[in-house]
């Protein structure tokens, strides 16, 4: 039927009944069930631990549960991971985990070296990419232990950008950042046209970038719905371990 | 915290920086097999791979001061070690010179090869040179990730000291030093698992690609056939 196959083409991430244990027997995932169109910008809140990362980590096949995890309509069970992996940007926490070769140009080029494109392209495409997230050339031979929190934090962004992903996950972009980089950050992804899924704490930039928002505790989903409504909701905030954004709260 | 002394000087531009990584791996390394083919006692050889050096240096552009203190700081160990040789009957002082200069010479090619190369270029000349790839994604690791530990170290000595008063019996604190190495280990386990995921999410599928080094030039082959000229032309 293919009205039934270009519906679910609409949605860019598709997460049916997604439970996920680890090893130590930690339930970090319950029977979540999370749809994201494409070019949606949806926020992921709720208290640490609650499972955001680990939910993040299943959208490019890193952790598998149980349930279903479909990506540009594919799903991720049997897919080919590198051709996912291409499509679904994750930008880590610590920068320090995710920039782990000697130099800023070999840790941007690590992903496109991975794809295979040819050696022209790659060069190209990190000086774009460079440029995007505000570095100049110059940073391509420096190591990244000798960069700022901040300037790492671009980088890691740079690192998956390069790879044109149509889907950008990011894990709490916003920590430890001053406010100019903050500031930076939350202009430089709201001008991504791309589906955008965020896990973090910083309500005030949900605001900023998410017409949409989930909140999650426990490994399940609570509540979800227009950013906004869900925000201004100050005992479902204090419920799950969050609190109103000061922007939102009645004087 | 910075650890500008491996690549302090590779940025430099200098004939022998233009270099590509495995000209200067190759002939180094013959360089220093040249050096251990020296025998004890033949001063002209001896006076002629210094010579080299010091044209080598010269080239190079680092500061001489930065490849004497290097070496000086390595020299107690070479010459304890030329001093627990196997001397057999008898000790020998000019073998015991010969072990010690043939030990600087070895030493002033390493430095000239470490620092008019950027490690990441030496990496990628060894893997070029057919060095195991898991052997090179681990050096690499370790250059990345060492000062990343440093820091760590650092920050849990501070969160120590900020809680403890005066000095607690050595055992006490030899168990804390254990709890400390213990969490460290952890630590890194869990990073290095952080890593992983970081990897496979950018397409890691087990092969190491790196980007293409310099290119070969006729500078690169006038080195090398410079350097075998050298090698032949004084051997003992």
């Amino acid at each position: 039927m293919p009205s039934s196959s270009s519906k679910s083409d609409r949605y860019a991430v598709r997460l049916t009944r997604l439970s996920y244990t680890y090893p130590d027997g930690t339930r970090a995932l319950e029977g979540i069930d999370l749809d994201v169109g494409e070019g949606e910008r949806v926020a992921l809140v709720g208290p640490s631990g609650a499972g955001k990362s680990t939910l993040l980590l299943h959208l490019n096949g890193v952790l598998t549960g149980t349930g279903g995890v479909r990506v540009m309509g594919q799903l991720l069970e049997g897919a080919d991971l590198r051709e996912i992996r291409r499509h679904v940007g994750l930008v880590f926490q610590d920068p320090d985990d995710q920039l782990f070769c000697p130099t800023v140009l070999e840790d941007v080029a690590f992903g496109p070296l991975n794809m295979g494109f040819p050696a022209q392209e790659i060069s190209s495409r990190v000086e774009r990419v460079l440029a995007d997230v505000g570095l100049n050339q110059s940073f391509r031979n420096r190591s990244s232990h000798h960069l700022s929190h901040g300037e790492r934090k671009r980088v890691a962004l740079a690192s998956v950008l390069v790879m044109e992903p149509k889907i950008l996950a990011l894990d709490e972009p916003t920590s430890n950042l001053d406010p100019r980089n903050r500031r930076h950050l939350i202009d430089l992804v709201a001008a991504l046209p791309i589906t955008l899924l965020l896990a973090t704490h910083d309500l005030e930039m949900v605001l900023a970038l998410c017409p949409r928002t989930v909140v999650m505790d426990g490994g399940k989903i609570w509540a979800e719905g227009e950013t906004g409504p869900i925000l201004s909701d100050s005992a479902l905030m204090e419920e799950h371990g969050l609190e109103v954004p000061l922007s939102l709260r009645r004087p | 915290m910075r650890h500008n002394f491996l690549d302090r000087y590779a940025g430099l531009d200098s004939p022998l920086h233009a270099l590509e990584a495995r000209t200067k791996l190759v002939g180094f390394l013959a360089l220093i097999l040249g050096v251990l083919w020296i025998p004890a006692g033949s001063n002209l050889i001896f006076f002629a791979y210094f010579l080299l050096t010091a044209v080598l240096m010269g080239i190079s552009q680092i500061p001489l001061g930065y490849i004497v203190g290097r070496t000086l700081a390595i020299l107690p160990f070479v010459v304890l070690a030329g001093l627990a040789a196997p001397w057999g009957d008898h000790f020998e002082g000019v073998r015991l010179v010969a072990i010690v200069l043939r030990s600087i010479l070895s030493l002033l090619f390493l430095i000239l090869l470490t620092s008019t190369t950027a490690f990441a270029e030496l990496l990628r000349g060894l893997r070029k040179l057919g060095c195991p790839k898991i052997l090179v994604l681990n050096l690499g690791f370790l250059y990345r990730y060492l000062f990343v530990l440093t820091e760590e170290v650092l920050r849990m000595r501070q969160a120590r000291d900020c809680r403890r008063v005066g000095r607690a019996p050595a055992l006490a604190e030899f168990k804390l030093l254990g709890a400390m190495l213990g969490t460290l280990l952890v630590r890194s386990f869990e990073r290095a698992e952080r890593m992983y995921q970081a990897m496979l999410s950018r397409g890691y599928d087990g092969d190491l690609r790196i980007l293409a080094p310099r290119k070969f030039t006729w500078l690169d082959l006038g080195f090398l056939a410079g350097v075998t000229l050298f090698i032949v032309g004084v051997r003992p």
